[in-house]
């Protein structure tokens, strides 16, 4: 059964709206053993998707192929469809780095470059644009403005950024990614690594960037997933078992398995 | 349903399922005591209502304490939130027919020492009777995990409310009849008001429970025709 957003009396989403990024009978192989079966998928514009289930599920791996990412290693494979406004990502003759600004991309464990604070920020936009130092520098302020760290490395922007914490790390990092103007920005267990109040920081942050841009994160964290997204997927070994609004999933789920694994019942 | 990865959780929740039935059965007791008090005019068995009373919002105080406590540590989700915030909803509303009941059983004295003639008590024995049933059937049915039992229990609420109509017509008429009558006719006028509140939260368990077993709300309306229930408000 194709997956798709509950429409029944009891969870009605009246709402159409535009997918940015639809996924249409995706496969993909680690070598010789798929990792993801027959994945159909239609994330909303400008909104949060959350990807859930155990670990070996298929879920940092389909996020791995929404920016082509897992190209970077040998004998991994897609097949499918990944369309991003229509139009199909993994097709051979999509420019990998025009791809990347428009689909940034933020790890579990933050990756500062070794260089100043500023400079982490204005190295990717130089990689795209050419502006003056007057663009620039108010690119790399809006920047960290957005990401909610101007105010605490306003006085600091020629330190190094691994100076800061793993948390002001991370939000140098959502901050890196968003300066490139991105549409999507793919977040695999961004707060993952990081104290009760930066993981709020983040979220609150998750919760900001909504309005402009269409987020898809990774979490093993049910009450995260349940907290930032509107609409959840939940996978087990390699499959999409679920989709549908957030408090639909986690107040009363379709299926067992995904009842299962919500609850703690697992295995 | 299968056991959860930690099992201390299992035993959180089975505590919880263990004070709804406590609360279940000692509402049951309440009701048809204070009913039983009032038609034989036994006021020790009035008393004992009373007391009961207080060890029902004990217990509706502990379940209170280990739902929250419940959601804090373990952060319940799907059936399982259901049931902690369903059940904390529910013993709210038993604890509410424990009030009811100990309400009629305070009125025994009053009644009793009235001259009202048996037959006045007469309708007021059928009505507790099928509003003892309902009391019992609820947390029964929820026990057991029967949705559709508890949509028809929901509906059948309809027959209390038609029986308190009859009730409340019968007593006026007495009232009518013999002044004499209006003291103890008002007591038992409250006391079928207070059972057919009853019978209204017995309704909103069974509404509760049917929502913690499917994840479903029944549907907003169900046949109602109180046509006193404006007068007697």
């Amino acid at each position: 059964m194709k997956p798709m957003l509950s429409t029944d009396l009891n969870a009605p989403d009246t709402t159409v709206e535009k997918a940015k990024i639809e996924v249409k009978n995706l496969n993909f192989y680690y070598g010789q053993s798929k990792a993801l079966k027959d994945i159909n998928l239609s994330l909303p514009e400008r909104s949060v998707t959350a990807f859930i289930g155990p670990s070996g599920c298929g879920k940092s791996t389909l996020l791995r192929v929404l920016n082509r990412i897992y190209e970077l290693y040998p004998k991994q494979s897609a097949e499918g469809q990944v369309l991003l406004d229509g139009k199909n990502i993994l097709d051979r003759s999509q420019d990998l780095n025009l791809l990347r600004t428009k689909i940034g991309m933020v790890f579990q464990k933050p990756t500062p470059f070794p260089m100043s604070i500023y400079e982490n920020i204005a190295f990717g936009v130089r990689l795209y644009e050419k502006i003056s130092k007057a663009e620039m520098d108010s690119r790399v302020e809006q920047a960290l403005k957005r990401a909610a760290l101007w105010n605490e490395v306003k006085d600091k922007l020629n330190a190094s950024g691994l100076s800061l914490s793993g948390g002001q790390q991370q939000r140098l990092c959502i901050a890196r990614t968003v300066a490139v103007k991105p549409e999507v920005i793919l977040l695999d267990e961004p707060a993952s690594a990081l104290d009760p109040l930066s993981t709020a920081k983040i979220e609150e942050l998750i919760d900001e960037l909504q309005a402009d841009y269409t987020i898809v994160i990774v979490t093993h964290n049910m009450q995260q997933a349940a907290r930032v997204s509107r609409q959840t997927a939940f996978m087990y070994l390699g499959e999409l078992v679920e989709f549908d609004r957030t408090e639909k999933i986690f107040t009363s789920p379709r299926e067992k398995r995904t009842q299962d694994y919500i609850t703690g019942r697992f295995g | 349903m299968a056991e959860h990865t930690v099992a201390s959780f299992d035993e959180d929740l089975r505590q919880i399922s263990r004070l709804i039935n406590d609360m279940g059965d000692l509402a049951a007791s309440m009701v048809g005591a204070s009913a039983r008090a009032l038609l034989e005019t036994d006021n020790a068995l009035a008393q004992r209502v009373v007391s009961d009373d207080a060890i029902m919002d004990a217990r509706q105080r502990e379940l209170d304490d280990r739902a929250i406590t419940l959601i804090a540590k373990r952060q319940p989700m799907a059936d399982d939130l259901r049931h902690v915030v369903g059940s904390i909803r529910m013993a709210g509303d038993l604890e509410r027919i424990g009030d009811l009941a100990k309400n009629i059983a305070k009125r025994v004295g009053s009644v009793g020492v009235s001259a009202a003639p048996r037959d006045l008590t007469h309708s007021i024995d059928s009505m507790a009777q099928l509003v003892l049933i309902q009391v019992q059937a609820v947390i029964q049915e929820y026990t057991v995990g029967d949705a559709t039992a508890l949509a028809k229990l929901r509906n059948d609420d309809e027959r209390i409310d038609v029986k308190y109509t009859s009730v409340f017509r019968e007593l006026l008429t007495y009232m009518m009849e013999d002044p004499r009558n209006i003291t103890a006719c008002t007591h038992l006028l409250f006391c079928a008001k207070n059972l057919e509140r009853i019978g209204d939260h017995v309704t909103n368990i069974a509404e509760n429970a049917y929502y913690v077993l499917t994840g479903t709300q029944l549907p907003a309306n169900r046949p109602k025709q109180d046509e006193m229930s404006a007068p007697a408000a």
